[in-house]
């Protein structure tokens, strides 16, 4: 069954299309991943779906029903984890959850059971009295998600839920979607941390300036690039390093420097072989080599090929 | 259900130990200031400077040249007459000035009943009769022993007063001096009156913090999170409101049990009265910040708001108690809201107030107009926010 159904969804902002006739379906029990760099239109995708903001043109159908027409149904079947964290710093994190829990018709034991279980869920067992403002990062985006959950809605969609924290709190979202998978939710969830929907989703679609470029599952994703190769070099200090002269070697379609910015992945046509340019390029700069790696196509390197540019301009 | 659990988060976010002190020591510490400063400025129960009694003799000419001689000057054309030193019994009296009479005896009651006189003799061939203000107890102590001086003089037979506060048609049989109490409309002192006018005028700021009430959940990000709830515009609107109103009410309660029971402030005897003029200009207050910040945005309606409480503080007695006497100034001090608030309060208190609604007691007509101003800037309010995405 389709928990999700959307047709030619767009969204215009006066003359600016943030969102351009996105069509997908989305299965129950998928984690459904929607990738885009800065300003690709998936929190406004995300926004329409859980009628924050009304279409421009287009439907959206949850579990077979138009929200435009069944808003408080689609509005109780659906949980949303705000890109930014939206919660009240002088309410205690039970408080909290209470709170938004209680707007979704959820009343007395039942109410406190559901909040009790969200925060467990969120790890914040021990922080039931606890406010809000003395929590570190990633526990406030934990409480961020406990808000959307107690309700058990049938399709969760977390915007970027795991920005600016730390590893273990990343690793410990990750855990908790995956866990909330198995428990029945449908979940979708947008990031332009590709390993992190890489290694999540079942599904996934990659969006640019507002349309959908290409979807599938990770291993339909990257057959669309057998023609291509990627260079992990991995270097001591990546300062001096020359993007356009490595872009000007034949053969090279893209350069990229990694997260921690001391790697630089470099995408070549398979059949060209400039290994060693590649690398004399880079000794010439004066930089030293740590290692060199060369590895399948990833979802950024289906990014590259597809737009040219990088997921992440951070 | 879900308006009753968005005003109770209100609530929630809103106990902040420090935003309680100060709201209660703002408003506590400038009811003493003012009221002890301008203290001066009230003559209600304390009365001070000259007090004026009105007298009209009737009966022969003799009889009447004969009181007015003895109480002292010639009458001129204006009517005035001013103290009297003179008598039989070297009664002197300073301070005390007579007016004859010349609007009929009923309009001098009740001149005597508003203040205006502390009381109201007649002199006849059947003897004196006095009506006193039965608040301004220790000049009318006077004026009474000046008038049984004068009966004594003309050899007519006196009864001292009863006890003060006697009845009309007290027992008067072959007696020719008679006193009567009015009931006279008690008024404020300056305790009494700063009370009211510093509780009216904290409760203008809240339009203040009001027009942030919906910005602050935008700032928050929770504006998201509660309209993705299954919950309407309406219902947050109505939560936010009723929250504010419960908070706000909680804190002007306790203004008032304060200057009540600190300073002794009279807040007269209707307190359900009281209460709903003030929770009606706490709405007041409420949807004049909200509308503001829909119709201008919110930072420009912050300077508004900030101008129109000023003026209205100024014009509308928080400082200075206004004075109807028909100039312009007057005429622009109706216009601030804390007026006719301000009269409301004092009408239940004290009574006596002129309404600015004819046929409707001033405290109806507060409630009123505050409310029919509300449902204005809330209907504004609302009509904008329903149009714009997001709250
Ligand atoms: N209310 C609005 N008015 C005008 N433009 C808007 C509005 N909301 C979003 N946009 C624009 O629409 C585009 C898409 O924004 P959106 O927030 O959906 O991107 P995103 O993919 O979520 O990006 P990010 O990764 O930065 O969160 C952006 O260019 C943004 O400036
Ligand atoms: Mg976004």
């Amino acid at each position: 069954m389709n928990v999700l159904q959307l047709e030619g969804l767009t969204k215009s902002f006066g003359d600016f299309t943030a969102v351009d006739g996105l069509s997908l379906s989305i299965r129950e029990g998928e984690i459904f991943g929607l990738l885009g760099p800065n300003g690709a239109g998936k929190s406004t995708a995300i926004h329409m779906i859980a009628g924050l903001i009304p279409a421009s043109k287009g439907e959206i159908r949850l579990l077979d029903r138009n929200i435009a027409r069944n808003g408080r149904f689609a509005k109780s079947n659906i949980g949303f984890v705000p890109q930014e964290i939206a919660i009240y710093e002088d309410m205690t994190a039970y408080e909290n959850v209470h709170f938004f829990a209680g707007l979704y018709g959820l009343r007395g034991a039942e109410l406190k059971s559901r909040t009790e279980e969200a925060l467990a869920f969120a790890g914040l067992d021990d922080k039931h009295k606890s406010f809000p403002r003395n929590f570190s990062g990633g526990m406030k985006r934990r409480l961020n998600i406990a808000c959307a959950i107690a309700h058990r809605p049938k399709l969760i969609m977390m915007d970027e839920p795991t920005v600016g924290i730390d590893p273990q709190s990343r690793s410990y979202i990750l855990n908790s979607v995956r866990k909330l998978n198995e428990m029945g939710c449908t979940i979708i969830y947008t990031s332009h941390y590709m390993e992190e929907v890489e290694e999540l989703c079942t599904r996934i679609a990659i969006m640019d300036h507002g349309k959908m470029i290409a979807e599938g599952t990770k291993a339909q994703l990257k057959s669309i690039i057998t023609d291509r190769k990627t260079l992990m070099i991995e270097l001591k200090s990546a300062e001096r390093l020359n993007e356009e002269k490595l872009r000007g070697i034949a053969g090279v379609r893209a350069v990229a420097l990694d997260v921690e910015g001391s790697a630089v992945r470099v995408e070549s046509d398979a059949e060209v072989n400039n290994l060693n340019r590649v690398l004399q390029c880079i000794m010439e700069s004066g930089m030293e080599i740590r290692s060199v790696d060369e590895r399948q196509p990833s979802l950024e390197t289906v990014f590259l090929t597809l737009t040219g540019r990088s997921l992440r301009d951070d | 259900m879900n308006v009753w659990r968005i005003a109770m988060k209100e609530l929630m976010t809103s106990r902040d130990p420090a935003m309680l002190i100060f709201m209660l020591a703002t408003p506590v510490l400038l009811i003493l200031i003012l009221g002890s400063v301008l203290s001066g400025n009230f003559n209600g129960k304390e009365a001070v400077g000259t007090v004026r009694v009105l007298y009209s003799a009737s009966g022969d000419e003799a009889a009447k040249e004969h009181w007015e001689s003895w109480i002292g000057r010639s009458i001129d054309e204006t009517g005035g007459l001013e103290g009297t030193e003179r008598g039989d019994r070297e009664i002197i009296v300073k301070g005390i000035a007579f007016d004859e009479a010349k609007m009929g005896e009923q309009a001098a009651i009740d001149e005597v009943k508003n203040g205006g006189y502390i009381g109201y003799a007649t002199i006849g061939d059947e003897g004196i009769r006095y009506y006193g203000n039965d608040r301004i107890g220790a000049e009318n102590a006077i004026v009474q022993g000046l008038l049984s001086a004068y009966a004594d003089h003309r050899k007519l037979s006196l009864v001292l007063p009863e006890a003060a506060g006697a009845a009309e048609g007290a027992a008067s049989s072959g007696e020719h001096f008679e006193t009567r109490m009015l009931q006279a409309p008690p008024k404020p002192n300056a305790i009494d009156y700063y009370s009211v006018a510093v509780t009216t005028m904290i409760i203008m700021y809240i339009s203040m913090t009001a027009g942030l009430l919906i910005e602050n959940e935008r700032v928050r990000h929770t504006a998201n999170r509660l309209l993705v709830a299954p919950v309407t515009k309406a219902e947050i609107f109505a939560g936010k409101i009723t929250g504010s109103l419960l908070l706000h009410l909680f804190f002007v309660i306790l203004i008032v049990l304060l200057s009540k029971y600190m300073y002794g402030a009279d807040w007269g005897d209707n307190p359900v009265m009281v209460l709903l003029v003030l929770a009606s200009q706490i709405v007041f207050a409420i949807s004049l910040g909200l509308g503001s910040s829909y119709m201008l945005g919110s930072k420009a309606s912050g300077a508004v708001i900030m101008t129109i409480i000023q003026l209205a503080a100024l014009f509308g007695g928080s400082y200075f108690q206004n004075v109807d006497n028909g100039d312009f100034f007057s005429k622009l001090t109706r216009l601030s809201p804390l007026d006719w608030t301000n009269d409301g309060l004092l009408s239940v208190i004290y009574g006596g107030v002129e309404s600015p609604i004819g046929g409707m007691s001033a405290e109806y007509a507060a409630i009123l107009l505050n409310m029919g101003f509300s449902v204005l800037f809330l209907a504004a309010a609302i009509g904008i926010m329903r149009r714009k995405e997001g709250l």
